[in-house]
């Protein structure tokens, strides 16, 4: 096996990955904090997309790009807040077959709000002139766009470590996802708590959206292929735990681009097969799930 | 309260003058309205954009067909939305043939769905016409009497591409595509043709991707270290343009040939405007752009006037389909299935894109395919196939005496 070929396609799947874990982090802060399995968490992703592509078209040139990319998550999260203070905050005491009936019916309408806003057309996004083509990376061809995606990521991933860490509505959020009844006692206002982790959950899926966006289609329906993904993302990882999301992202993302490149024939299967194998071996996900 | 009872009251007066209305208007009338049933991807799916787009040339054909009437009487129809699902499109069509009592039922892009419904049409006995499914078993292997396709399929494209990449001087071949019955369908015809008309062809590799896999960029880096001379990607429209966007990412079309059978299509060229990559080979059967004559220009203009975007082929396709209907309707005389069908046998109308026959023995409608390269022009912001070079649809369908081989008869 060509090295070069095998290093370049590991960090093309780390950049698939690291997508996968900004989009998949928030589902599993919203499923570990609220016990929400929020299926409409695709659809927010999705929005995130078209709104980036709206941006990028009223902007011009690549300052419309890094302009989306702040404001297109901020508008998703402002769409979760009014979702999450008119409909969730009402339902958080029902089962999960009702909430998952919810989300899965609230993500049906969105997606045919999203048509009636948007349209059924392809869009496009063209990714900044800084970031577009290829470069060489110790003689493996890497394009621009996937090493940002891979520069992203792990400052993603520390800015929620620092925030469930070392601020203190995280740490409260943190404390509610292992014993929200003991977070309640102790007179926190719950509700108010769970309102910043669906926002803070959904941001993350506007933010996926954003930045993958130049890297694909924006069409109808890739809420649907993403969010069947994220699901078993976070169930390999461990529900609710964030670095779970991290690790399922990884072996997800990386599977699926070498086995496209050793085993082409079945590529489709394996990074469920892997997802099947964790599951095997360790029915509640490779690190310690909050639920 | 008072206001309530006279409410009540009113509503019961204007329920039965609406039904008073029905049955004299039913009454009145000679001839019933046909009805066509429509299924199609509408929602959830990036193929709604085909969907809508026949819809529209259906729609807009209609209005010009209804004006005079067919038979005295008007074309109606009512649409379904499938959703890309070959299990609930399938009951959508078990519900339109027995509670609707469709006379006919057109539509369906996904090709697995298509084949699906039309073993069901073949058993209930009621025609069906397909208009942007490509598969070639449709109107081939498991065609019969009762479907019909308006659209170009895998097995013309195929022979189209292959035509074109014989001339070329291209070896080591890797194919890849979405996985479902389209993308091997496109897959297998190409490379089966090739194969015939040069031999000296080999296949180096196939990588399948999920039907609406959002990032192609892994698979491109991977094909691309395999290193072939060409490249064939199979797949629906949003694929397309996911591979036009992942060409540019990662330069591939620099180093290698790129033969995408419907890259040269408006809907997928449009949205990456001056971003997509020249020199990518692509086959169509229908351009607003071309054929350059009256009847087209006349057909875009009518079409833009009345959706505000030009017509895509599964305009094309909606628009000749309806005219189908209206003038086999017309020859039959009567509302009548089996007669509709004898009557659109071999029949020739006359499209935006010149004469177009459905062809008795198969029931495919013979369409030409436009062979063009991507290409910038200046009147346009986006690509358009350009140096088009036109195979007659009899050049590039099977024979019929291959179809019926194929049918095992």
């Amino acid at each position: 096996m060509d090295f070069l070929a095998f290093s370049s396609q590991f960090l093309v799947g780390l950049s698939r990955a690291m997508i996968l874990f900004v989009v998949c982090a928030g589902l599993s802060f919203v499923l570990g904090v609220l016990r929400v399995p929020n299926i409409a968490h695709g659809s927010l992703y999705m929005i995130g997309a078209f709104a980036t592509f709206t941006l990028t078209k009223f902007i011009a040139g690549s300052t419309g790009f890094w302009i989306a990319l702040i404001v297109a998550p901020l508008l998703v999260a402002l769409i979760s807040l009014i979702a999450e203070r008119a409909l969730f905050c009402h339902l958080y005491q029902r089962e999960h077959l009702m909430l998952l009936l919810f989300t899965f019916a609230l993500s049906l309408i969105v997606g045919d709000l999203v048509k009636i806003v948007w349209g059924a057309e392809y869009r496009s996004v063209s990714a900044p002139a800084l970031l577009r083509g290829s470069l060489s990376l110790f003689g493996a061809s890497l394009p621009r766009y996937n090493l940002f995606l891979i520069i992203i990521g792990p400052l993603v991933a520390i800015a929620l470590w620092l925030f469930t860490n070392r601020t203190k509505i995280g740490k409260i959020s943190r404390a509610a996802a292992v014993d929200r009844e003991m977070v309640g006692v102790l007179g926190i206002n719950v509700s108010w708590v769970f309102a910043i982790a669906f926002v803070l959950g959904c941001y993350l899926a506007g933010l996926g959206g954003a930045l993958i966006a130049p890297t694909v289609n924006v069409t109808l329906g890739m809420d649907h292929s993403l969010i069947i993904e994220a699901f078993l993302i976070v169930t390999i990882g461990g529900l609710g735990n964030m670095w779970g999301a991290l690790v399922g992202s990884l072996i997800f993302g990386v599977t699926q681009s070498l086995g496209v490149l050793i085993w082409p024939q079945f590529a489709i299967v394996l990074p469920y097969a892997a997802v099947v194998i964790v599951l095997l071996l360790r029915p509640k996900g490779l690190l310690k799930s909050v639920w | 309260m008072k206001a309530i009872v006279n409410m009540r009251r009113w509503t019961l007066i204007v329920a039965v003058l609406g039904i008073l209305f029905i049955l004299w208007s039913t009454s009145a009338q000679a001839q019933r309205p046909i009805k066509v049933g429509v299924i199609d991807t509408y929602t959830g799916s990036p193929a709604a954009v085909f969907a809508e787009d026949a819809l529209n040339g259906f729609k807009l054909a209609l209005n010009e067909i209804n004006q005079k009437g067919v038979l005295g009487t008007k074309i109606e129809f009512t649409t379904r939305d499938d959703k890309w699902k070959v299990d609930l499109g399938l009951s959508l069509a078990k519900e339109l043939v027995m509670r609707e009592n469709v006379d006919l039922i057109v539509g369906t892009i996904n090709s697995s769905l298509t084949l699906a419904i039309s073993d069901y049409m073949k058993e209930e006995k009621v025609p069906f016409i397909v208009w942007i499914s490509k598969s070639e078993k449709i109107t081939g292997e498991k065609g019969h009497r009762y479907v019909f396709s308006t659209g170009e399929n895998s097995a013309m494209g195929g022979k189209a591409g292959a035509t074109a990449l014989a001339k070329k001087p291209y070896i080591k071949y890797w194919i890849a595509g979405d996985d479902y019955e389209y993308g091997h369908a496109i897959a297998e015809a190409s490379w089966r043709n090739l194969k015939t008309l040069k031999p000296t062809v080999e296949k180096i590799g196939e990588t399948w991707w999920k039907t609406g896999e959002p990032d192609l960029v892994p698979y491109y880096t991977s094909i691309m270290s395999a290193k072939p001379d060409a490249f064939i990607v199979c797949g629906g429209g949003a694929t397309m343009t996911n591979s036009l966007k992942a060409c540019k990412t990662t330069g591939m079309h620099e180093k290698i040939a790129v033969f995408m059978h419907t890259a040269t299509d408006h809907a997928v060229l449009k949205p990456l405007g001056l971003e997509a990559p020249e020199g990518i080979m692509g086959t169509m059967d229908y351009h607003f752009y071309y054929p350059d004559t009256p009847a087209n220009k006349a057909f875009v203009k009518a079409f833009q006037d009345a959706y505000g975007a030009p017509p895509g082929f599964p305009a094309f396709h909606g628009y000749n389909t309806a005219y189908f209907i209206a003038e086999a309707f017309k020859k039959a005389g009567v509302i009548d299935k089996e007669k509709f069908i004898d009557a659109l046998e071999g029949m020739v109308i006359d499209s935006p894109g010149g004469k177009i026959e459905m062809r008795a023995c198969d029931h495919q409608a013979v369409l030409p395919m436009y062979l063009g390269v991507t290409k910038k022009v200046p009147q346009y912001d986006f690509l358009i196939s350009s140096g088009i070079v036109t195979l007659a649809g009899k050049d590039v369908m099977p024979t019929c005496e291959e179809i019926m081989k194929a049918r095992g008869k």
